[in-house]
């Protein structure tokens, strides 16, 4: 599977205010909402990394709207690229004017300096060397203040409405997921055994949030094969089954053995290289689980869900097919 | 309708007050004692995320009414930690990355508790049937069980050593 990270051919940017305080620690602003899958978590990796600070010094404001800047929608797996990327656009526009102060106070130049542990080092001289405090108090001495603001809008084009060409996205999540299952040709059940999804991420930046994030996907998409339909009235349009008595999503008792694999290809627009896995997570098991079961049985589906009900209408009218051909 | 006395022991106190009988204990314990870790979910005994320690067993409290809660023992998940020290099971989630948007995890840790203070060593069937009542969409249950596992293993560990019991 390929797919697309940010909104389709569309602007769609993020942004994010960053402040380092006198005490060595930071402040961190975004709008970015965490609905679970760790986007805090993740801006707060990328701004210590960026700044050369421990995680613990960065604290971190986010999905408030009276200070926060605009993060547009936790939606279309885009977060870590485009928020992600906009922090580090913060965090390096704090940080030239860091350098330039701790530049002048080890007596070289603001690019042979690295930002790493809460010290500044001179890349090729380890005995150059300051600690942030100290650069924080040279900071207040020169009256300087590092604060950032960043944002970003990942390059795409509109589309051709004639033939739909142009740039949708400006990058790309690859997944490849294999899946065991075993049917009970009489009852239709399906019992999903093992699964391994493995996630091109570009570079992972939380390896168990990633690998969260990729379980989670891979049992709801086992719903949505196995169990889950949205039943609606055709009299009125309500639906039918909105209580979770009627409408099943699966339990950890069907849950199969689920083993993620974080793919690390190089380079990529997003922080460090990272892409997104939000919906990755959930897309390939889809057909994946659908395709076991017609390995299984030798016949074809075409709509979802796939019910037992489904399996044993399939399995009876492939039995009578096979009887007729042999007659 | 008049109110009626309901007395119970709540998170290790004794705490008394006065409720209408059609209150539901889901209420009784977020909105009268202010324990915002009971989660509504479903409201219908489907989701597990409403799950304390009723009387040592997990039940969901949306479908009780507070006159069942008399004479009773309720633990929630702020009387799991003991002097600011997290419970073995909240610390096994934290380390195991078990929590994503954390709506399930309320009821997850006291359903596993509840398991624990029944059977310190469960088999892996055991405790997957004692959860089996919390739903989750976000995990995919993987790290919840590695957490739960965790648990009992340090558990065993500690009491090898002559520690302090589960409860």
């Amino acid at each position: 599977m390929w797919y697309g990270i940010g909104n389709t051919g569309l602007p769609n940017p993020a942004a994010a205010f960053v402040e380092v305080l006198g005490d060595a620690t930071a402040n961190l602003m975004f709008g970015a909402a965490d609905i679970g899958q760790g986007s805090g978590t993740t801006m707060t990796q990328i701004a210590a990394e960026a700044l050369g600070l421990s995680y613990e010094k960065v604290r971190v404001t986010w999905g408030d709207t009276r200070v926060t800047p605009d993060g547009g929608a936790t939606s279309a797996s885009r977060q870590t690229l485009i928020t992600g990327n906009a922090v580090l656009k913060a965090c390096e526009q704090a940080k030239e004017t860091l350098a330039g102060v701790a530049a002048a106070y080890l007596g070289c130049q603001p690019e042979e300096l690295e930002f790493s542990q809460n010290t500044v080092t001179k890349i090729d001289d380890a005995t150059v060397t300051m600690t942030y405090k100290t650069l924080m108090a040279e900071m207040k001495a020169a009256g300087k203040m590092a604060v950032g603001a960043g944002y970003y809008n990942p390059t795409t084009t509109t589309l051709d409405p004639n033939d739909m060409s142009g740039i949708p996205y400006e990058v790309y999540s690859y997944a490849t997921t294999i899946c065991e299952v075993e049917v009970d040709t009489e009852t239709g059940e399906v019992d999903v055994l093992k699964v391994v999804s493995a996630h091109d991420v570009g570079q992972t930046i939380n390896q168990s949030m990633a690998e969260g994030q990729i379980e989670g996907g891979v049992v709801m998409g086992q719903g949505f094969v196995l169990m889950e339909e949205i039943e609606v009235s055709e009299k009125d349009g309500s639906i039918k089954n909105p209580i979770f008595s009627k409408y099943i999503i699966p339990s950890n008792l069907d849950v199969p053995e689920i083993y993620p694999i974080l793919v690390e290809s190089e380079g990529g627009p997003g922080p460090f290289g990272a892409k997104g896995v939000g919906e990755p997570a959930l897309i390939p098991i889809i057909p994946a689980i659908v395709a076991a079961i017609e390995d299984a049985l030798n016949v074809q589906f075409t709509k979802l869900p796939v019910f037992p009900k489904d399996i044993v209408a399939a399995v009876k009218e492939k039995e009578a097919a096979d009887k007729n051909k042999n007659n | 309708m008049n109110k009626i006395s309901i007395s119970l022991n709540l998170n290790g106190t004794d705490r008394t007050i006065l409720v209408y009988p059609n209150r539901r204990v889901v209420d009784l314990l977020r909105e009268d004692f202010k324990l915002t870790s009971v989660k509504e979910g479903c409201s219908e005994g489907e989701c597990g995320a409403c799950t304390v320690i009723f009387n040592g067993d997990a039940v969901t409290t949306c479908c009780m009414l507070a006159g069942q809660a008399d004479q009773s023992t309720i633990i929630t998940l702020e009387g799991l930690a003991k002097d600011g020290e997290l419970d073995l099971l909240q610390q096994c989630f934290l380390d195991e990355g078990a929590v994503q948007c954390g709506y399930c995890t309320p009821g997850m840790i006291l359903a596993a508790k509840a398991l624990l203070l029944k059977n310190q060593s469960p088999t892996e069937a055991q405790i997957k049937l004692a959860m089996s009542g919390n739903l989750c969409r976000c995990t995919g249950y993987q790290k919840i069980h590695a957490a739960v596992k965790s648990a009992v293993v340090i558990y065993k560990d500690k009491m090898a050593q002559g520690g302090e019991s589960i409860d």
